[in-house]
């Protein structure tokens, strides 16, 4: 196993603040390997704090980038919010195993539904592999939360909006599900809070879909 | 020189204490369990509550009034969570991970403190005429003086397994010489939302096969009857490294061994995630004999929305699965599993589906928990909503069901033969006491104590909720 798996401290390259409360944070990857999906364990240095945070960036990019959302009296994300380049990060990782193996990429149409900050992981697999054949759902409040809208191609996002009329449809992931047909074959790649990754899947079983088909990745 | 070492929490830190003693006896240290006679007083602390962690404070704190009366030593280990252990680097002479144990006689060294062993070498290595002045120099006094040592101070806080190779090279002071544990796996990469293991323990590593094989071996050939591969995720192994077999396979390896060596032994796992319960598991353990017929999977809970609150990465489908497969397959095995009732938020019908589910799968034994916020886990910025006694009675009502499952089990038991791993005796009753290849509790009406440690035929002539009765055949 490489030396450099192990190394935990990370220097700041910089921090993008897309919203008033959502910030790119990108840092060292020190060469570490990574698969799309995983996510690091992260603390700003000598703080003692750690949260869980899903890769934003892409498996073949030379840096690492998580997308955090300041949580309103946090411990760890006010403190990440206000790192600047040169500043240093303590990490685990990147671990997990909430990633597409090649045959299940080539074999299956896949889902991926997200509400908020849980679209990290998405956006990483879908810069990283460009022979996904997907659709991309993305719940959120209002339409500034759909971080990084033009990155992807119109025909594949989905952006429900909950609080305004500005997305592609106007209410929650799961009403948007509802009106939705999918093939039993599909995959089904949910990130987010829980309460909509199970409402989601109950739906989706509703609808028949296999629940061994269904994957998800949990943010609280 | 004397050590006393003080073990909290689960079988892998009474595992890793087994490698811990083996390197301060290495040092010419010899165990005592006065803690008052003790040169040296040590923890392997446990992160899973809040009270063993207390404990490691209240007795650092004793430890401290002590050196400042005479020249002690102390140090911890074992799961340690990063708050906790920049708060231990000012209390404690030596903090440090267990990877990092291999580095401990270092450690002493390079902060000048002798031990016997290197008082000893140091002796020998100088001239006779050099000895007795060297001697003199080195005793009576450690040359650390009640001065509090921060050897991790600079590094990072979270757990960082780049040795932990180093701490499985240690050959093990084996507690028992019939049962034994064998760390194949450490650290955790699942986060569960109602575990702090991964901030403590690291991420998933898992240890050689050939080394496995080798100490599994040794021990058979050194006549254990009872192994324990041990792990956080033990039916993860070799997830974290391609060039690695899988467990599946690591259990065919051990179940050669066995057919190969013919001896009477039981080699048992724990814990699996029902995540990675494949297949390929289920059938190695039903096609050697030395593979114990006995599973622990934890459920943890019955309902499928409390599973995605715990992060668990499994649903009922998911586990009922894995049952399938060991019912079809191993149709003998006993079935053990894990329960935390009164979990953030657990509505009764949520509770109502972890009673369905022993119904279904029909449990043998469960470690049931009321849930208690652990500290550094996420599910500890959760209010804890479900008040003591709503959690006190479900545990009441869950135990009762399981009462009534298993002891229907031990009853189907009577009249058959079974074979008896003897461990002990009841002082107040005079029975032996031991468990059959399913684990389940047996006790027989014998006072021979040199059956202890052996395999005996017996036939089942009682039962109860969680044992059996036999007699001697």
């Amino acid at each position: 196993m490489a030396e450099e798996y192990y190394h935990n401290i990370h220097k700041v390259l910089s921090n993008t603040h897309i919203t008033e409360s959502t910030f790119i944070l990108r840092i060292e990857r020190n060469g570490l390997e990574y698969t799309p999906g995983q996510h690091l364990v992260l603390g700003r240095k000598d703080e003692g704090e750690f949260r869980q945070y899903s890769l934003y960036s892409s498996k073949d990019d030379p840096f690492f980038e998580i997308l955090v959302k300041e949580v309103e009296d946090g411990e760890v994300s006010p403190k990440l919010k206000k790192l600047v380049a040169g500043d240093e990060v303590e990490i685990n990782g990147p671990m997990g195993y909430f990633t597409i193996s090649d045959a299940r990429r080539k074999a299956h149409p896949i889902v991926m539904i997200s509400t908020g900050t849980g679209i990290a992981p998405f956006k990483s697999f879908i810069a990283s592999y460009n022979d996904m054949n997907y659709e991309l759902i993305h719940g959120v409040r209002t339409i500034d939360e759909a971080y990084e809208r033009d990155f992807y191609s119109k025909n594949k996002l989905t952006v429900c909006t909950s609080r305004d009329e500005k997305g592609d449809f106007k209410g929650r992931v799961t009403d948007y599900l509802k009106t939705q047909a999918f093939d039993k074959d599909t995959l089904f790649y949910l990130c987010g809070n829980s309460e909509m990754i199970f409402d989601a899947m109950e739906l989706l079983k509703e609808q028949g879909m296999n629940s061994n088909n269904m994957f998800a990745e949990v943010y609280f | 020189m004397r050590y006393h070492l003080i073990v909290l929490g689960c079988q892998m830190n009474l595992s890793d204490s087994e490698r811990v003693k083996s390197v301060i006896e290495g040092m010419g240290f010899k165990h005592t369990d006065n803690e008052d006679e003790a040169d040296m007083l040590g923890v392997l602390s446990c992160s899973v509550r809040q009270k063993p962690i207390d404990k490691v404070y209240s007795r650092i704190h004793k430890w401290n009034k002590i050196k400042n009366k005479r020249n002690l030593i102390t140090f911890v280990s074992g799961c340690v969570l990063p708050d906790d252990k920049k708060k231990f680097l000012k209390l404690f002479d030596f903090v440090f991970d267990m990877s990092e144990l291999n580095n401990y006689p270092t450690m002493l060294k390079e902060y000048g403190i002798v031990t016997p062993l290197s008082l000893k070498n140091d002796i020998e290595e100088n001239s006779v005429d050099q000895k007795e002045e060297k001697a003199e120099l080195v005793t009576p006094e450690f040359s650390l003086n009640a001065v509090n040592l921060k050897s991790a101070q600079s590094k990072p806080s979270l757990p960082n397994n780049k040795n932990i190779f180093k701490l499985w090279d240690v050959k093990p002071h084996y507690e028992s010489e019939f049962e034994a544990f064998v760390p194949i796996q450490n650290g955790c990469d699942k986060f569960c939302s109602y575990c702090a293991v991964p901030y403590t323990r690291g991420r998933e590593v898992s240890r050689p096969s050939d080394e496995i094989v080798a100490e599994v071996k040794q021990l058979m050939q050194d006549g254990y009857k009872s192994i324990t591969l041990l792990g956080q995720n033990v039916n993860s192994y070799g997830l974290d490294n391609k060039e690695e077999i899988n467990f599946a396979q690591l259990l065919e390896e051990i179940g050669k061994l066995g057919n190969e060596l013919k001896h009477k032994c039981w080699v048992y796992f724990t814990s699996p995630h029902p995540r990675d319960m494949s297949r390929d598991v289920v059938e190695a353990i039903s096609k050697y004999d030395i593979l114990g017929k006995q599973i622990h999977l934890p459920l943890q809970s019955g309902d499928d929305q409390v599973l995605v609150k715990m992060n668990r990465k499994h649903n009922v489908d998911r586990y009922r699965e894995s049952i399938a497969h060991i019912k079809e397959l191993v149709p003998q095995a006993t079935l053990f599993t894990d329960i935390i009732v009164g979990f953030t938020s657990e509505t009764e019908e949520q509770f109502m589906n972890t009673m369905d589910s022993f119904d279904e799968f029909k449990f043998n034994m469960a470690y049931i928990a009321m849930y208690s916020p652990r500290p550094g886990a996420q599910s500890f910025r959760w209010k804890d909503d479900i008040p003591k006694d709503t959690k006190k009675d479900r545990l009441q009502r869950l135990t009762q069901k399981l009462v009534s499952i298993s002891g229907q089990y031990n009853k189907n038991l009577i009249g058959s033969e079974i074979d008896v791993l003897i461990r002990t005796t009841e002082r107040k009753t005079g029975y032996l006491s031991g468990h059959n290849e399913g684990k389940i509790i047996t006790r027989i009406l014998s006072k021979d104590t040199n059956l202890i440690g052996q395999i005996v035929k017996a036939k089942v002539t009682e039962s109860s909720g969680f044992s059996i009765t036999a007699e001697l055949i």
